[in-house]
């Protein structure tokens, strides 16, 4: 299904799953270290803006006559090299991350979306600054590009533009992220994560370096979150630094919504996580494109004091993370587990 | 020289409304244990109420109705969700009140529209000239609120039966339940106490001398600042509170005239940041102890 | 394990059944225009911070629409706005376009300069002539955009002309200027430098995100330089928060804005006195002007019967006025091509006086360099009173914007 989607879906409705597919990266890696470390986290912003800018800095070329730096890489090369300088840059969190936590850390956290909006403002010669921001460098194997349309290709009938390439790209990164999250839930650090979040007195007892498992949890998270703001830089075509910190692609907003994806899924669910983005990112932009075709929606929407889409998504994901808390801790994904025990039986 | 002494001065004033929105995150915190995202929205809700009613019954009827309508649903808040929160989880209560903000801030802003109303307090404009210096007349309201307001705290904790048993929660909740400490009641008498000093700092944020901005999202925003005045001071501290909400106003004064203003901003974290690294439980805060 | 496997196999099975029936999406060659309606979209902030202007200019624009299509139309054909609300949001907004991109000739306006720069791209890949409304003289270098009116450089060094002329500033004065990280702000910045540059001016500059809506230390700092005015090239509740503070530190000088640094919603009793010492300047009529145009689209809006005076609906027409002259030109070859061409060679375009005559035929300078200057006051419907006539100072011709080719 997933495979065949843009052979029947429209460039627009592609780019809204394309978003929603961002969402679940950056929360696949926000519910590892949320979920399974139990380090509350509301700095994802910030690697994702790290990653995003890595990524351009060293896809782009080099140009003369321009401030901003490009190294040139091929740009697979400059994916891997964005995942590993977000994940460094979630390391020399480390430190505090030891030292603080709970939810001090949560607040503490939240200075990293601050200082990325500084950074980001500041070091315009990598970010292209809040102003006009820089181009994306297209994401393209073998002179191919699956971000662009060109080469120009027709699959059956169907011109495979810009949309339908970066859907593919988009589902491998994402699927990709999926597999590699569960193997790592399963694996060693995944079980120290886990017995740190439960007692770190008691995991340091049984011989886990608690200092190491949190920086890890840290590491791979900002990773993901990396990987994410390369995937945002890409469907934006576009990076650019945000103007102020309560709104934009880095900003606190992005940082609550985030949180809100992980929450709704079931902390610690990477399926969860998934199902949370399609709602939390998805959702505003489809409410958006089915404004205008549906009166009712119309009708609420318009005017002063409207029940806009970004209002209604407001309320809906305010709601369910209350609902979630106080009902059902395991989100989504508990409540999918629950049917599916009851029809598997 | 006078630059750096009227600084001084706006620093502090301002720290003194940061320091009556800090202490509502501690009253909170102490009773709880949870620290309330949603005080931004009960600031905004006390605004809200304040500026419709303001026009029908003067101003200061309208700001007790916001006072009193911010601590009504601070109580609200408790009872009807907080409270059932299984087993009373930190990190679940946060977010608990994250999602509970975010549908009273987009209501509250989806009435206002456009619109940023004022609150027409009488010491809005108003200035007091010193030799060279120029004071606030609402900074030093608030000064003088946020003083009487810890007094009376102060009060309430040493002298009352209420302020044992805060304090004996606030130390240990199961323990002081055990030994007859109604949590109920405790709890909710805090949550009443943060929601009034919300709707309190409301009436000096939105002015147009201190932000420019009427009630509207942006005086929600305003109240993150005070967040790291919070945690700076140590979360369970009224003291310390205090102390933290002088810290940014002044770091934030300083900063801005003397770096810039996009520094300014990162400062205050950075300032925040700093102090948990030295110690993880702010300044005043009481360090957690780590049971196995 | 299980469910992957399930998933795997889902997904194959899935895609050979659906490959085998071959696809049913295909590209549109449709771009807007029929034998008898000519599509034009509108992407606007109708649900955030931009709200009360958007829906001004958004009514401009309807106003002009039904009375030219009451008139027979626009080459023979009526034309008809789709408008989509992308809330000030680049993500919705990048959506909403995708979604209006096949069904229309091109753009009426996109409101914001965060959507514009991230729409950059599309409009030079989709060839979709766009009334850009983030007056920056920057986007000037994308010829596809239409800058209705001058830009914000170019208004800064007007109304600096202007309080120079006025007498309230002289050579070797330090001026502050308060303005906003992003284009919108450098570019006011832009400005001040060339005119400071021309009469031995220093500028104290002040750079602010638009959420520090407290800028006493700011005002503080400049009142420790002795600035003999303060530019603003900010939001309407800063340009407010530093009149008021202007005036508590005895300050007292003359405040200079950029046209958005304004909005009737800051003038209230209360703050009415402060702001007396606010120039506003922009290259459209405020919403209660002398100019004959102006007033009959203000009756109009009246006839509606709902929404705000506000400077944004004259100036809401003057862009219809702008979009019928361009189709006008092109009746023959209604495409996207046609419309550009249309635009490349309108050298003096007119909306009787809404906007000073428009140039677009020399790429990456703005359309006009001619400016209004009002003063806010209360009683005025819209909150602005027009000073003087049409003007554009001699700084202001010779200034050189940074796109600008010739």
């Amino acid at each position: 299904m997933a495979l065949a989607l843009p052979l029947y879906v429209s460039e627009v409705w592609l780019r809204v799953f394309e978003y929603a597919m961002v969402g679940a990266v950056a929360a696949i890696g926000l519910t590892l270290l949320s979920g399974h470390c139990g380090q509350l986290s509301l700095g994802t912003p910030f690697f994702m803006l790290v990653g995003g800018t890595a990524y351009a800095a060293l896809a782009a070329d080099a140009e003369a006559g321009s401030d901003l730096v490009g190294i040139g890489l091929p740009p697979v090369i400059a994916i891997v090299g964005a995942v590993v300088v977000s994940s460094l840059a979630g390391l020399a969190f480390a430190p505090v991350a030891g030292r603080v936590s709970g939810i001090y850390l949560a607040v503490a956290t939240l200075s990293l979306v601050f200082l990325g909006l500084y950074l980001g403002q500041r070091f315009t010669e990598f970010t292209g600054g809040a102003a006009t921001g820089r181009p994306a460098p297209p994401f393209t194997i073998f002179g191919f590009s699956l971000t662009t349309r060109e080469p120009e290709l027709t699959v059956l009938g169907v011109p495979f533009g810009a949309q339908e390439r970066m859907w593919y790209l988009f589902l491998i990164l994402v699927i990709g992220g999926i597999f590699l999250a569960l193997g790592a839930v399963r694996s060693r650090p995944g079980r120290s994560w886990r017995a740190v979040r439960d007692n770190p007195a008691s995991a340091a007892a049984m011989g886990v370096n608690v200092a190491r498992a949190r920086a890890t949890a840290f590491a791979v998270s900002a990773g993901y979150a990396g990987l994410a703001g390369v995937m945002m830089v890409l469907w934006f075509g576009l990076l650019k630094a945000d103007e102020n910190e309560f709104q934009g692609s880095w900003s606190i907003a992005a940082a609550i919504s985030l949180l809100a994806i992980v929450i709704i899924g079931g902390l610690g669910s990477v399926w969860g996580a998934v199902l949370g983005a399609a709602f939390v990112f998805g959702l505003p932009l489809a409410l958006r494109l089915l404004v205008p075709s549906v009166p009712l929606l119309a009708s609420i929407t318009e005017g002063s004091g409207g029940f806009t889409p970004s209002v209604i998504t407001a309320f809906a994901y305010g709601s369910l993370i209350v609902l979630v808390v106080i009902f059902e801790p395991g989100g989504l994904a508990a409540i999918g587990r629950r049917i599916t025990a009851r029809f598997g039986r | 020289m006078s630059t750096f002494m009227q600084l001084t001065i706006n620093g502090a004033g301002s720290g003194a409304v940061f320091a009556l929105l800090a202490l509502g995150f501690v009253i909170i915190y102490r009773a709880s244990g949870a620290v309330n995202f949603a005080h931004g929205s009960l600031v905004l809700v006390a605004g809200y109420i304040t500026v419709r009613a303001q026009e029908s019954m003067g101003i200061t009827v309208a700001a007790i109705l916001g006072v009193l309508g911010a601590g009504v649903l601070a109580v609200i808040i408790e009872r009807v969700l907080v409270a059932r929160t299984r087993g009373g989880d930190p990190i679940a209560l946060v977010l608990l009140t994250i999602g509970v903000d975010v549908v009273i801030v987009e209501e509250v802003a989806r009435r206002l529209g456009s619109s940023a109303p004022f609150v027409r307090v009488p010491w809005a404009n108003e200035v007091i000239h010193v030799g060279q210096i120029t004071v606030l007349k609402g900074q030093i309201v608030a000064l003088c609120f946020g003083l009487v307001i810890i007094a009376v705290l102060f009060a309430l904790f040493r002298f009352t039966g209420w302020g044992l048993a805060m304090r004996a929660q606030a130390e240990h909740r199961e323990a002081a339940a055990l030994m007859g400490v109604r949590n109920t009641q405790v709890t909710a008498a805090a949550w009443l106490i943060a929601g009034v000093l919300a709707g309190i700092a409301v009436l000096f944020l939105a002015t147009p001398d201190f932000a420019g901005g009427g009630v509207s999202r942006a005086t929600h925003s305003l109240v993150l600042v005070a967040f790291p005045a919070a945690i700076i001071g140590g979360l369970d501290s009224t003291n310390g509170a205090v102390i933290g909400g002088f810290i940014v106003g002044l770091t934030g004064a300083y900063s801005q005239q003397y770096v810039s203003f996009e520094f300014a901003r990162v400062a205050v974290y950075l300032v925040m940041l700093a102090v948990l690294v030295v110690r993880p439980s702010g300044l005043f805060g009481t360090k957690e102890v780590q049971r196995v | 394990m299980k469910i992957t496997r399930s998933l795997v196999a889902a997904v194959t099975v899935g895609t050979l059944t659906l490959a085998s029936c071959g696809g049913t999406k295909s590209e549109s060659e449709n771009t807007g225009v029929t034998d008898d309606t000519i599509k034009l979209g509108v992407l606007t902030d109708l649900s955030g911070p931009f709200l009360e202007l958007s829906e001004a200019i958004l009514a401009g624009n309807e106003i002009w629409v039904e009375q030219v299509n009451a008139s027979g139309g626009v080459c023979g054909r009526d034309v008809e706005l789709v408008v989509r609300d992308h809330g000030y949001d680049a993500d919705a907004g990048v959506v909403a376009y995708q979604e209006l991109e096949s069904q229309v000739l091109g753009f009426m306006h996109v409101l914001g300069s965060p959507i514009n720069a991230a729409l950059d791209q599309n409009y030079l890949d989709n060839e979709t002539t766009t009334v850009a409304l983030s007056w920056s003289s920057f986007i000037l270098k994308n010829p596809y955009i239409i800058v209705p009116g001058t830009t914000f450089d170019v208004e800064m060094i007007n109304g600096l002309s202007y309080l120079m002329e006025q007498g309230q500033i002289k050579p070797g004065d330090t001026i502050g200027h308060i303005y906003l990280e992003g284009e919108y702000g450098e570019n006011g910045l832009l400005g001040a430098e060339y005119f400071a540059a021309q009469h031995d001016l220093t500028i104290e500059k002040v750079k602010v995100l638009p959420t520090d809506s407290d800028l006493r230390n700011a005002v503080t700092g400049l009142k420790g330089s002795n600035v003999a005015a303060i530019a603003m090239t900010t939001t309407p509740a800063q340009t407010l928060n530093v009149a008021v503070v202007n005036q508590q530190l005895g300050l007292d000088v003359p405040i200079v804005g950029n046209n958005p640094a304004f909005g009737p919603n800051i003038l209230t009793p209360e703050t009415a006195d402060a702001l007396r010492n606010v120039y506003v300047v922009a290259s459209a009529t405020p919403y209660t002007s002398d100019v004959p145009k102006a007033q009959e689209v203000a009756d109009l809006f009246e006839a509606r019967g709902d929404g705000v005076p506000h400077a944004g609906v004259p100036y809401g027409y003057a862009i219809g006025e702008i979009w019928g002259q361009l189709l006008e030109g092109t009746c023959d070859d209604l495409t996207r091509e046609g419309v550009k061409k249309a635009k490349d060679e309108a050298d003096s375009l007119d909306t009787e006086d809404l906007v000073a005559e428009l140039d677009f035929s020399s790429p990456g300078s703005p359309a006009t360099r001619a400016v209004y200057v009002a003063v806010p006051n209360i009683d005025t419907p819209g909150g602005l009173d027009q000073q003087g006539e049409l003007f554009v100072s001699e700084d202001a011709e010779t200034y050189r914007a940074p796109e600008q080719q010739d």
